[in-house]
């Protein structure tokens, strides 16, 4: 394309074209490379893709331009539509295909090779092209045609074996699934390290390649010390409240606060010293809660080291009797690693993320309104990580890049339209 | 023949330790980027400590827990004193040939040593600076350490798992780790990418803490778009999209539907559970048919979208009543055939023995590791068609390439490198060695 569509012009991703035929599976890959500089245009079936039906919605009214979900995944992104089943949607990805540098693909396996869009045919004439397919089981094995979803992806992948309730705290608890749509971020997240590995590749090899990422496997790969316990041990984990899996008994690490939140004082992965211990029960004190922690017995290491499981329940009782906010702060002011379970409510207030930038407004000119949003979780000093604009409304660009970049008139775009192929 | 690697010819100095940064560098070295990783046995790796997953038999020590070596493969190990001029000036020479340096310390660690991103850049001026701690580098709250758990807690990212009117469950590990770990990787190889199109370096400020805060969008939006504040009834909705009894809501992890829910499966194991989601009425209707059509199954109030919505309690324990009387598998199986959405909720044992899928696509390779033995080791998610991305190199033991490393890149004599034992510099003074360093030393 020779008019750069995105602003974030000094972005790390700048100059590259990227097509992306996703949905909520392949989504995020295209927000990243978006965020990033990018021109990143997402390829829509005519009427929009099925992620914009998704809510909540603005002031929870349902409409496929009013879908905070796809407002978040689609940032910084442009909109065509086309109809991949019709011969002209066919030769109009086909011209598109020929000059991307990256396709981003979410749909089943053999889908796009079935409508003659596969990378043998595309990479024919573009032999730079990178394309990933990002699918649930990947492209081959016994279970590729399966249907999944967020959920059952935790289920399969292993994020719910090693997420719950101990029996004590909540009986007959199910392994739980966490929120937020994970699964697909954990492939997604691949999905971007093995194009950007290919685009390395590319750069010195000056072939493109095919990628086939899955997403089990990218969620087989996010369940920590499981596994190793597994392999080297035999041993399986069990659930904790709030805190890691174990193979034994753990330590409670999240704490009720006197305000009714919690603190995660990460248990033993703290690292506690005696001297650090010195500095925390001082402050306790000051509250009168230092139980005997001030002794001078726990300034042997021994000792120190023997006390743990005592010293830990003295710790929680405080963190019983003292706000969330301060208790967590106060944990970290004397080198303890805590941190309180935030909801967005404190969160969207919060300073440091203000000073580092994070909060990002976005204008959406034709509702005249701005929101803010998430920004940068990186600062790259040399090349800015910044949302260039807000989701596309439906074919919102179709104009632009149909006839202004691949040379339709006017009219064959209306004809295109009655015919629906866009 | 053997196919080229990605990142062949990149040179990666990793000085992460714990959990996420060495995942950032385990997927580097996945693509064929040359790892060093530079450590002092005097401050270990706390996973070079990890007694819980030493195998049995095994003694415990620096190169026996498992966690480590599934961590650290692909890899190589160097021991460096940097608190000693010589040592300092060694570890400039390593930052002038390479590419990238990535650390997960507490932040403005690497300042202190006088090598925070100007003073690298003068040492090399395209090197890719990736710092990972838990809050960046700059902000009020820069100086707070976190690991995984309370980075996850402050994200946000613990309270939305759970059920209502319970604690939060939280994630069972540190999420935060292994997706810090990604954003590791990601944040060099975008920072690569700008490189080889510019020529230009850079520094990449990573707060890992914050990468999962752009992983809760749509909630992040429901709170600042329509105000919607997250402590509610009903919220977070368990395995649900929506938790009977309180307001029917979009929760954020896809469309609102049910059935969408955990069940107890056959048999007495401690994960006999399957989790089965129907997305509309036609996978309704098919998992009513799998079911062998009961009679509680064809009432009406579960016709409609609205209805099983309503009655979720009554429609999970009939599903509950099915499931209860098959294994998880088979569940799937059945399900799958007919078109309904069904997996099992797989425990660690399952995916490395029993899962077909991982099984066919080798996610498992064996690899031998002198101290631990021959284990499996776990692979990469994605596939390149150009590329290999195997696993040829077990986790490094302690000090295990110093040798190699210092007189094959840098040139340093075989003399010069003796000395640098005899000093402090290459090993602490008075610690006993390992045969395989004195080895590497004859």
């Amino acid at each position: 394309m020779t008019i750069p569509l995105t602003s974030n012009r000094r972005g790390p991703l700048s100059g590259l074209l990227v097509l992306e035929l996703a949905d909520e599976k392949g989504q995020f890959c295209g927000k990243m490379m978006a965020d990033l500089g990018a021109n990143v245009i997402k390829v829509e079936p005519p009427g929009g893709q099925n992620t914009r039906r998704v809510g909540p919605f603005l002031d929870d009214i349902p409409h496929p331009e009013r879908s905070l979900y796809f407002w978040h995944y689609n940032t910084s992104k442009h909109s065509v539509t086309l109809n991949l089943d019709t011969a002209d949607g066919k030769a109009i990805f086909g011209m598109m295909a020929g000059i991307a540098d990256v396709i981003i693909e979410s749909y089943a396996p053999d889908y796009l090779t079935s409508r003659g869009l596969g990378y043998d045919t595309l990479s024919r004439t573009n032999p730079g092209l990178i394309m990933c397919s990002i699918t649930p089981f990947g492209q081959t094995g016994p279970w590729r045609d399966y249907q999944t979803s967020d959920l059952l992806h935790m289920g399969a992948g292993g994020q719910m074996a090693s997420t719950g309730y101990n029996e004590e705290d909540v009986p007959d608890a199910p392994p739980i699934a966490p929120g937020g749509g994970n699964a697909w971020h954990m492939g997604c997240n691949f999905a971007y390290m093995s194009i950007m590995a290919a685009l390395h590749y590319r750069h010195v090899a000056q072939e493109g390649q095919y990628i086939d990422v899955s997403i089990h496997e990218a969620c087989h790969l996010t369940t920590e010390a499981a596994v190793p316990n597994y392999i080297y041990r035999g041993e399986v984990v069990q659930r904790n409240t709030g805190r890691h899996h174990s193979v034994g008994p753990s330590f409670a690490s999240q704490i009720e606060s006197s305000d009714g939140g919690w603190v995660q004082t990460t248990g033993s992965g703290g690292n506690p010293t005696p001297r650090r211990l010195r500095g925390l029960a001082e402050w306790m004190d000051t509250y009168g809660l230092a139980g005997d922690l001030l002794d001078d017995k726990y300034l042997d290491l021994d000792t120190f080291q023997a006390s743990l499981p005592h010293i830990n329940s003295v710790i929680s009782e405080f963190i019983k009797q003292v706000p969330q906010e301060e208790a967590w702060r106060g944990g970290q002011k004397h080198g303890y690693p805590w941190g309180a379970i935030r909801t967005l409510d404190e969160i969207v207030e919060d300073e440091h993320l203000k000073e580092r930038g994070f909060f990002i407004e976005v204008e959406h000119p034709e509702l005249d309104r701005t929101f803010t949003y998430p920004g940068p979780a990186a600062i790259y000093n040399g090349s800015p990580w910044a949302i260039s604009r807000r989701a596309p409304l439906i074919g919102e660009h179709n104009v632009q890049i149909f006839c202004e970049e691949l040379g339709l008139s006017k009219g064959e775009l209306t004809a295109l339209a009655e015919g629906g192929v866009i | 023949m053997t196919k080229p690697r990605a990142l062949d010819g990149v040179r990666v100095l990793d000085f992460t330790w714990v959990r996420a940064g060495p995942m950032a560098t385990r997927w580097l070295g996945i693509f064929g980027a040359e790892v060093i990783k530079v450590e002092w046995p005097e401050r270990l790796d706390s996973f070079r400590r990890n007694v819980v997953t030493v195998p049995t038999g095994i003694e415990p020590g620096p190169n026996s827990p498992g966690m480590f070596a599934d961590q650290h493969v692909n890899k190589r190990g160097i021991t460096l004193n940097v608190r000693s001029d010589k040592g300092m000036d060694i570890l400039k020479r390593l930052i002038a040939v390479s590419d990238i340096v990535i650390e997960n310390f507490s932040s403005r660690v690497m300042q202190s040593w006088g090598l925070g991103y100007e003073e690298q850049k003068k040492l090399n001026p395209e090197i890719i600076y990736v710092s990972m701690a838990g809050l960046g580098q700059t902000g009020p709250d820069h100086a707070y350490t976190t690991m995984g758990p309370s980075a996850q807690a402050l994200s946000g990212q613990t309270f939305l798992s759970g059920l209502p009117g319970q604690p939060p469950a939280g994630w069972g590990w540190s999420y935060m780790d292994d997706s810090g770990g990604m954003y590791g990787a990601i944040s060099a190889l975008t920072a690569l990418r700008h490189r080889d199109a510019t020529g230009e370096g850079q520094h990449v400020d990573l707060s890992q803490m914050t990468t999962g805060i752009t992983l809760i969008g749509s909630a992040f939006l429901d709170k600042t778009v329509n105000g919607r504040p997250s402590r509610r009834p009903g919220y977070p909705p368990g395995n649900r999209t929506t938790w009977p009894g309180t307001p029917v809501m979009n929760n954020y992890r896809g469309p609102t539907t049910a059935p969408h829910n955990t069940y107890r499966t056959s048999g007495d194991d401690y994960n006999a559970w399957c989790v089965i989601a129907c997305f509309s009425d036609d996978e309704w209707t098919n998992l009513v048919n799998v079911m062998g059509c009961p009679d509680w199954a064809k009432d009406a109030k579960f016709t409609s979208l609205a209805g099983r919505l309503q009655y979720q309690e009554p429609l999970d324990q009939g599903i509950e009543s099915w499931t209860r009387t098959l294994d998880k598998y088979d569940i799937m199986e059945r399900c799958q055939n007919a078109g309904v959405r069904a997996m099992p909720v797989q425990s660690s044992e399952n995916r490395v023995e029993h899962d077909p899928q991982l099984k066919a696509r080798g996610m498992f390779t064996e690899l031998e590791h002198p101290v631990v033995g021959v284990r499996k080791v776990q692979n990469a998610p994605f596939r390149l068609s150009k590329n290999s991305v195997e696993i040829n190199r077990h986790a490094p033991l302690i000090g295990q390439h110093t040798v190699e490393v210092m007189e094959g890149l840098l040139g340093i004599s075989h003399r010069e490198v003796a000395e640098g034992y005899d000093d402090g510099t290459f090993w602490p003074s008075g610690m006993p060695m390992y045969a395989y360093v004195e080895e590497a030393l004859r």
